[in-house]
């Protein structure tokens, strides 16, 4: 402890603070106007000047450790007198019209509390080296007149986002803030995270829309509520609509930063198409109808087909967007009200390989460790993902453990961006994962690598491991994963001995026929070197979408039970707290659905956020199949496209602004979602549609649920490793991750540190390779893989109702150029992609991003609607559509004429 | 008392018929023999030798060289770096280039026994952008260097290895500042660093300790390490050891650089005597004594100089003795040994309006106080000059200066408040005199 007067006072404080961190922790404000939490120090406003007696003078706060004996005056007159003389130069010129407008801003606060007016104006004629204007970014508005020259956004793009796309340019007063190249935002790269706008003082930099809608009067911590990084944020309302979301400082998984979708991507909550209220499809127009009818009406037609073909002819999809309360009571509507277990949700489409993948090899199907070991590994792999697209926050931190000194080893047939930071990127080919997997692992062994101590103690079935492992040494089996030998070897090295080893992996590594099968051999290296049950290690899905950790987890899976746990087993504990029988043979998952329903079996389909036709592979089957049900039930936020074309009755939902609940992230959070606005027109949240109907069909005294609350209660009483977390706890911690016990129990950031979750050991599984179906023919000779893009989110039901759609508008193939001129084909011309199941038209990109013979693309376009093209085959284990894998061919498409 | 004869150990080449800059000539005059006998002994007695010799820094901040090299975070495991400021960009001073340009074995020598006393890898010469002749000879000096192995892999057959590297720069005087220098050898723009953490004896040069020394400060290490610290110590006076470079720029009759025993000169020998006393017709009136950051002194001044036995003498500008300490206790510095001097017939206000011309272009824009202070105090001199002075300004002026020094991250804040500090405070009737009936009289040009 060191002992300091401040202002004459003496305190005690830990060592390591800075002068400012200990004036914070007493609640004493010095300006700082170069300073942001997330930053490292840079001293160099000068505004937080204090005096330290004895030390001859001031120092800055904000950069100097306290010392033992310090004398620290933090307002006597001459810091006071500097701090007004520096604000009076950075005043001299300042519009004097930002200042009025919005006087709350930190600089503007500052120069009112210290009495200095703004000099300048808007009008004034502009200087001798200009001030950039930008208004062409969707989200920010650029006007350099009002910088006060604090580097905040130089330094954020850099140390957080990584992107570099501010530049310091000039010198002394005429240091200008530019983008690295070109004249807008856009042309230096940004990626419109907001950061630098979230950090800038000043308001050089802000969101349009608070210069259109004006300041938040309100603010509502929430979580975001697209990707499964799970970002904390602030939602700001004005007269009750949302006019700007920003990151949560002490967001766990986020730590004060976000991405376009989280912080911008809000307006589809006001866009002109969001349906607000329930809809009948009558003689083939939509009508609007009210509650109480829309309800009647489903209730008669659930009861009378459930009489007429069993229960087992209802299906009931829910999703990952919803909350875990809301898909708590949708599987127990299915199993208590309907009385079949045919209940799934969309992580069937996803990460279904890894949770099974994971449950079988570990004993819990969720990740073993969680983001902060990012900082902690020093070799990191990325496997079939592409995080700084598809969960920027976390890509984000991955650029910047590379930077500061972590490996990544990339896994991916395509070149991501990552890869510019990575130390190696293993290119393989589309689908052989698992020989690549493999080869790694009789790498490790064949280098004596493998951590002898960790399979003594841990693993089975070793011998019999090694023995099969040898037939996939990397010179065997090089060619057929295209990746050559030594860097296999390179990779295996650095995987094994750089420790410790962290895996994220992502959809790359489920979406194929052996996707479990793959994350089995992944887990396999953690397990051979014992890169598991340790900070920095473990094996780590980044879940898709904010809460498809939670959906199959509360138990929209046809064989589970919520906690993730085998219906056969668990059977009689749930019949006892809900005071049902629940039906004993499992139901159908999603795609088993679809293949009832073309067989007839199927009569009623009912979608909680779920668009059937957009997302499913090979669209022209779903839709061979959607044609034959009786009934489709169709709770969303908009028409979608299976509301369009095969809808009959539209329940209109509330959004994850608009509603209370829980999502839980892919690193096994739970975090408070919480009502920042009320719901539009009629919407309700979708648990309060789903409780109306089960009263409606007299099961009203297992659905009398008057909070999220009480859902969550009933759910932790039936969930022992979630028992812990309690909303209480959420809002007081900011979030828990399971297993969580009791209310005394910090949670569990580390799995599986002394034994798994099934026992002490387990056992190395032999993954054989199969080759995944496809094989390219003279006919369909170019191999298909997709992604997703930075701008859209999956079937861009948001994201393309919001300003994204400019920064992203539609999908386009990515071809290599020497593929191009082998076809005579020009950037930017329309091409149709065929495929054995039907085609797609889109624009051609040229890429060195993808290898010779493969292409590749976004999936998020209606205009495009991929889905037409990709296969049917599924992964061996969970039925997870191979998406990643298509054969094709492109064809040149006749000229048009000139739009 | 007539002025001392100059001691020439850095210069003992400079301008000398027949000599020439090859290492062929270097060698025929003795070079690089105090290499080969510094690299029999241990470093540690090499640092010991420069920690006796008592040589202070000749880049402007005459720190103790023994003691920076002490400083050096030797338990890091990491690399440690050489850099020579070979920057020089200080207005009036124009020392280091000659070493460059007509001795640059001499350097590379000091360098060579440097970077074996503190077992460095890998020097860097940082050369002023505006010196690409300089830096060509560099370059052909390392070239001829390295093939006789006196530097590059197992030098003179050790299993000691040493590359040096040159680095140019692009024309900007922060560049000089060390840590402005580190941040762009890096490649990135300089801006220096703030101090904690980064010094660069711990976290200098990518993060890694670093020696960043002058290029005549290096120099002085071969002599050092040619006669013994001891010695070397004999020579100037006390806490000011050694010979220093001095270069006279302005109104005189002989300006150039010369070579003298710190201390045994006097400012009026030197510039009466050595420099050939003021110009036909004309009386000095200020002189700035090391570099332009220097606070400037005005003829006519007296100083009350404390001695070594404790006794205080007065001194005018003419009796100081030109050595690190008596400068700074007249108030100003040895700095970086250019000595500008102004006659009568200078305007001290359109002089300030110049130096705060360079200053005001020169802040590298970081920090608030110097890049609004530089700017302010730039834009106030300049109207006094051209006639539109408020009566304010000789007031405000020296206000804005006052907020600058000791506010900011680098020494560039003293170093572009001084010179306004300074001139206020000691021509404050000229200021004044334009503040009231503004009208320029003076023979500076105006900017
Ligand atoms: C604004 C500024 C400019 C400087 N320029 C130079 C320079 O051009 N050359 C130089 O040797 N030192 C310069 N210095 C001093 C260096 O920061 C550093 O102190 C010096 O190189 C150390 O070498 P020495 O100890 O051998 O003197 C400058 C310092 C400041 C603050
Ligand atoms: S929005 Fe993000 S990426 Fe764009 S400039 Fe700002 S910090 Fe950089
Ligand atoms: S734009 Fe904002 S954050 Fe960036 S330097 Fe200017 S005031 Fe600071
Ligand atoms: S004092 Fe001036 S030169 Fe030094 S860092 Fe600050 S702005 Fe740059
Ligand atoms: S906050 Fe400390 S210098 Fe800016």
């Amino acid at each position: 402890m060191l002992q300091v007067t401040i202002n004459g006072q003496s305190h005690a404080f830990a060592e390591g603070l800075t002068i400012n961190e200990a004036l914070h922790s007493l609640g004493t404000e010095v300006p700082t106007l170069c300073h942001d939490d997330r930053l490292e120090p840079y001293g160099s406003c000068r505004l937080c000047s204090v005096e330290v007696t004895g030390l001859g003078g001031l120092v800055t706060a904000c950069n100097t450790q306290l010392r033992e004996g310090m004398e620290i005056l933090t307002h006597s007159p001459a810091v006071q007198g500097v701090r007004k003389t520096l604000l009076g130069l950075l005043a001299k010129n300042y519009p004097a019209e930002a200042a009025a407008q919005f006087p709350d801003k930190q600089f503007h606060r500052y120069l009112r509390e210290y009495g200095v007016p703004a000099g300048g104006s808007r009008t004034a004629p502009p200087p001798a080296v200009p001030f950039m204007q930008d208004a062409s970014h969707p989200y920010i508005h650029v006007d350099m007149a009002q910088c006060v020259t604090c580097y905040r956004c130089v330094r954020i793009c850099e140390e957080v986002q990584g992107q570099f796309v501010w530049k310091a340019w000039h010198r002394g007063d005429q240091t200008r803030i530019l983008p690295v190249r070109g004249t807008t935002l856009l042309d230096g790269g940004c990626v419109s995270c907001g950061a630098c706008v979230d950090t800038c003082p000043s308001g050089a930099l802000e969101d349009i829309t608070v210069l259109a809608r004006g300041l938040p009067t309100e603010w509502t911590k929430t979580i975001c509520s697209y990707c499964g990084t799970g970002c904390e944020v602030n939602v700001g309302t004005r007269n009750g609509a949302i006019t700007t979301i920003r990151p949560s400082l002490d967001g766990p998984s986020n730590h004060g930063h976000a991405c376009v979708k989280g912080r911008y991507s809000f307006d589809y909550v006001y866009a002109k198409d969001r349906i607000t209220s329930p809809m009948i499809r009558r003689d083939g127009s939509w009508q609007k109808v009210g509650w109480p009818e829309v309800n009647q009406f489903i209730a008669d037609r659930l009861l009378e087909t459930a009489k007429q073909h069993g229960p087992d002819s209802i299906g009931l999809l829910s999703s990952a967007r919803g909350t875990n309360e809301e898909n708590y009571v949708a599987q127990k509507f299915a199993r208590v009200v309907l009385g079949t277990n045919n209940i799934d949700c969309c992580a069937r489409v996803c990460h279904s390989p890894t949770a099974a993948a994971m449950k079988m090899t570990l004993g819990t199907g969720a990740a073993t460790n969680t983001l902060d070991d990012i900082e902690l590994a020093k070799t990191i792999l990325v496997c079939g993902a592409n995080p700084t697209d598809g969960h920027p926050v976390t890509g984000a931190r991955l650029k910047q453990a590379a930077r500061k000194g972590a490996h990544l080893i990339i896994v991916d047939p395509r070149h991501i961006e990552l890869c510019d930071y990575a130390t190696l990127h293993l290119q393989l080919h589309a689908g052989t994962n698992v020989v690549l997997f493999n080869a790694l692992g009789a790498a490790i062994l064949d280098e004596g690598l493998a951590d002898e101590e960790f399979i003594r103690t841990r693993l089975t079935e070793f011998a019999e491991y090694r023995d099969f492992i040898r037939e996939f040494l990397p010179e065997k089996v090089a060619s057929v994963c295209g990746v050559p030998a030594g860097k296999i070897r390179e990779a295996a090295r650095l995987y094994a001995t750089a420790k410790p080893s962290l895996s994220v992996h992502g959809l790359g590594m489920t979406e194929h026929i052996q996707g479990t099968e793959g994350i089995m051999a992944l887990v396999n290296l953690a397990l051979l070197t014992g890169n598991i049950g340790k900070p920095g290690t473990g094996i780590n899905p980044l879940r898709g979408q904010n809460n498809v950790q939670g959906a199959p987890h509360m138990g929209c899976e046809p064989k589970l039970l919520a906690g993730y746990v085998p219906l056969t087993e668990n059977r009689p504990r749930f019949e006892a707290a809900w005071r049902v029988p629940i039906p004993t043979h499992p139901g159908l998952n999603m795609i088993d659905m679809m293949d009832a329903a073309a067989a007839g079996k199927l009569k009623i389909l009912w979608s909680i956020g779920y668009d059937i036709v957009m997302t499913n592979p090979n669209m022209h089957a779903t839709r061979r199949a959607m044609e034959q049900l009786d009934l489709v039930i169709v709770q969303d936020l908009f028409l979608n496209e299976t509301a369009k074309e095969f809808g009959d009755v539209f329940l209109p939902a509330a959004s994850s602004f608009e509603k209370d609940g829980t999502f839980m992230n892919g690193e096994r959070r739970l975090q408070r979602v919480r009502r920042a606005a009320l719901p539009q027109g009629e919407a309700r949240s979708d648990w309060e549609i789903v409780c109306d109907l089960a009263k409606l069909m007299g099961r009203g005294e297992h659905f009398a649920y008057e909070s999220a609350e009480q859902i969550w209660d009933e759910v932790r009483s039936l969930w022992p490793e979630g028992a812990g977390i309690s909303y209480a706890r959420m809002d007081k911690l900011g979030g828990l991750q399971w297993p969580c016990f009791d209310e005394n129990d910090p949670g569990t950031t580390v799995m599986h540190a002394t034994e798994f979750t099934h026992g002490k050991t387990t056992p190395l599984r032999r993954i054989d390779y199969v080759a995944p179906p496809v094989l390219l023919s003279k006919e369909f000779p170019f191999l298909l893989t997709t992604g997703r893009n930075l701008y859209q989110y999956n079937a861009a039901t948001q994201t393309a109702r919001t300003p994204n759609d400019r920064l992203h508008a539609t999908d386009c193939l990515q071809l290599a150029p020497v593929d191009a001129r082998r076809l005579g084909l020009r950037e930017g011309e329309l091409v149709r992609l065929r495929s054995e199941q039907g085609s797609a038209d889109l624009p051609v990109q040229l890429s060195d991003h993808v290898k010779p013979g493969e292409v590749y693309t976004t999936f998020h376009s209606t205009r495009v609607f991929l889905n037409q093209i990709t296969t049917s085959h599924r992964d061996r284990y969970t039925k997870t559509p191979e998406y990643k894998v298509t054969a094709v061919r492109i064809e040149k498409l006749a000229p048009v004429a000139a739009k | 008392m007539p002025a001392p004869q100059q001691r020439r150990l850095i210069f003992a080449h400079i301008d000398e018929p027949g000599y020439t800059r090859d290492l062929a000539c270097y060698r025929k005059h003795g070079g690089y023999e105090v290499m080969k006998r510094a690299f029999a002994r241990p470093p540690a007695e090499l640092i010991d030798e420069v920690k006796k010799s008592g040589l202070r820094g000749r880049g402007g901040a005459g720190f103790s060289c023994g003691l920076k090299w002490t400083l050096v975070d030797r338990k890091s495991g990491k690399p440690i770096y050489l850099i020579v400021n070979a920057d020089e960009s200080e207005p009036g001073t124009f020392k280091d280039r000659y070493i460059l340009h007509q001795d640059p074995h001499q350097l590379l020598e000091g360098m060579m026994i440097t970077c074996w006393a503190n077992n460095v890898q890998q020097a860097y010469i940082y050369i002023r952008g505006e010196m690409p002749h300089g830096a060509r000879i560099l370059e052909t000096a390392i070239a001829e260097a390295r093939a006789a192995n006196l530097c590059g892999p197992n030098i003179l057959g050790t299993n000691y290895s040493c590359e040096i590297y040159v680095h140019r720069g692009a024309g900007a005087y922060i560049c000089g500042e060390e840590t402005g220098l580190i941040e762009s050898l890096e490649g990135k723009r300089p801006y220096p660093r703030i101090k904690p953490p980064y010094f660069p004896a711990v976290l200098g040069l990518y993060q890694c300790p670093t020696i960043v020394n002058n290029v005549e400060t290096l120099c002085h290490v071969k002599h050092i390490a040619d006669m013994g610290g001891d010695a070397y110590a004999q020579i100037g006076t006390p806490n000011n050891t050694g010979t220093r470079l001095l270069c006279v720029s302005g109104h005189v009759r002989r300006p150039g650089y010369y070579e003298f025993e710190v201390g045994k000169i006097t400012m009026g020998q030197l510039l009466n005597e050595v420099c050939g006393g003021p110009l036909p017709g004309r009386t000095f009136k200020a002189v700035i004594p090391g570099g332009s950051s220097a606070k400037v002194l005005r003829f006519g001044e007296k100083f009350k100089i404390k001695q070594k036995d404790g006794s205080v003498v007065e001194l005018g500008v003419e009796d100081l003795p030109m050595d690190f300490d008596t400068l700074a206790a007249a108030g100003t510095m040895g700095g970086s040994g250019g000595v500008i001097v102004m006659d009568d017939s200078t305007d001290m206000v359109a002089a300030l309006a110049n130096i705060n011309a360079f200053y005001a272009h020169e802040s590298c824009g970081q920090c608030t106080p110097c890049r609004e202070g530089s700017l302010w105090m730039k834009k106030i001199s300049s109207r006094m000059v051209h006639g539109e002075a408020r009566p304010e300004d000789g007031e405000l002026i020296r206000t804005v200066a006052d907020q600058i020094a000791g506010r900011t991250i680098c020494a560039f804040g003293e170093a572009c408040s001084w010179p306004t500090q300074s001139f206020v405070a000691k021509f404050g009737e000229e200021f004044k005199g334009y503040a009231s009936a503004p009208k320029s009289t003076g023979s500076m040009p105006l900017v």
